[in-house]
């Protein structure tokens, strides 16, 4: 994101990312607040911001149900393991961390991702 | 463990010890289950390759992945790849008068090898053999396979494992597997100790019994006894609803464990 247009926490696929977090994961997403500080990194390297992030994962046709795009899902989870492999001085625990924190952003946006064992 | 309490214990367990290995003898057991299980015509319906995680090359496991079902597959350290034979019916004939011969279709019902020669095998059973692909004959020979999957997983429970039906990609397995061509695809059983705890969270909803069952006829809802309701929670078929208390917990300590998303 070239310019991000407001806060991060502001736009609707975070709050909806952060309510799933509470409600559905049990976390409290204001305790760590590098969760957010990655997020805005995979933003940055795509030059998107969050709502677009989800956007792009999606197909939307004039009078048709909003459906998951294949390709546009396939896509970022090619760039969220290419984010998690940048992380190259930490060990792979906190690589995982990396790729996780951005597929748990989509996954509680109703984009569903599957990683595999990342450990 | 009483029969009561291994309907109550299964669940889909989808989180397995992905590094440990199931023992051979307790596959067998679950497909012995398997092969006991009642069948229309005493057709086997139901046909499996089972096949161990580790054995395929990392291309082919992850073309078998479909989006919901690819991190149980690549936890469970066993597969059995279900498949309905429609060419079941193909020696029915042959088998009900062996179910004469030993005395399960008999006399006092109407049966006989006659009855099977000139009237059940032509009329009945030759048109299914032959229709093999029409909708209703497939839906009674997966029903049958159904039926036949579900004791292999309660002896899986019996035996301490862990079981989850899923979807499968059919192409890739079937270049492993090599089915015949009148095998149609039906799930992925997968089998392996459980990762997470045996309650996985604990019993999952289900509507209650009126809902579901009815009683001379459809809208009068079957209403069950709560003296018997209370007797198979003694008995451990009805068990603790989902969620526990400590389920979050344990899905976080679990996401830490293999490196999974939150």
């Amino acid at each position: 994101m070239s310019a991000p247009g407001k806060p991060l926490e502001e736009y609707e696929s975070v709050q909806t990312w952060y309510r799933g977090l509470r409600e559905q994961s049990g976390i409290d997403p204001a305790q760590d607040p590098s969760r957010l500080e990655l997020l805005r990194e995979f933003c940055a390297t795509l030059d998107l911001d969050p709502d677009a992030l989800v956007a792009a994962c999606l197909l939307k046709k004039e009078g048709r149900e909003t459906k998951i795009s294949v390709k546009g899902r396939r896509s970022m989870g090619e760039r969220i393991a290419e984010f998690q492999s940048r992380g190259a001085s930490a060990d792979s625990r906190e690589r995982a961390r990396r790729g996780n924190t951005v597929r748990s952003f989509l996954i509680h946006n109703g984009i569903l991702l599957q990683s595999g064992i990342q450990i | 463990m009483e029969l009561k309490e291994v309907i109550g214990r299964r669940r889909s367990i989808r989180y397995f010890q992905s590094w440990r290995q199931v023992e051979r003898e307790k596959i067998q057991i679950m497909l012995e289950a398997a092969r006991l299980a009642s069948c229309a015509v005493n057709a086997t319906f139901l046909k499996a390759v089972v096949v161990v995680r580790d054995q395929l090359d990392h291309a082919t496991l992850e073309a078998l992945k479909t989006p919901v079902s690819g991190l149980n597959i690549e936890l469970a350290p066993v597969h059995i790849y279900t498949y309905v034979d429609m060419a079941a019916y193909v020696g029915a004939q042959g088998r009900l008068k062996k179910l004469v011969d030993v005395g399960a279709l008999n006399a006092t019902h109407g049966w006989s090898h006659k009855f099977v020669d000139d009237f059940v095998w032509p009329n009945i059973l030759k048109p299914l053999a032959q229709g093999a692909t029409q909708a209703s004959v497939a839906a009674a020979a997966a029903s049958d396979a159904g039926i036949a999957i579900c004791q292999a997983m309660l002896a899986a429970v019996d035996e301490g494992l862990g079981v989850c039906l899923s979807a499968f990609v059919a192409e890739p397995i079937a270049k492993i597997v090599n089915p015949p061509k009148d095998w149609l695809p039906l799930w992925v059983l997968l089998v392996g100790y459980p990762a997470e705890s045996w309650e996985a969270g604990g019993q999952r909803p289900r509507p209650p019994m009126e809902e579901q069952f009815f009683e001379g006829k459809y809208g009068a809802g079957f209403k069950p006894d709560p003296k018997v309701t209370e007797q198979m929670k003694a008995a451990r078929m009805i068990q603790a609803p989902a969620p526990l208390p400590w389920r979050k917990e344990e899905i976080r300590a679990l996401a830490r464990m293999f490196g999974l998303p939150e």
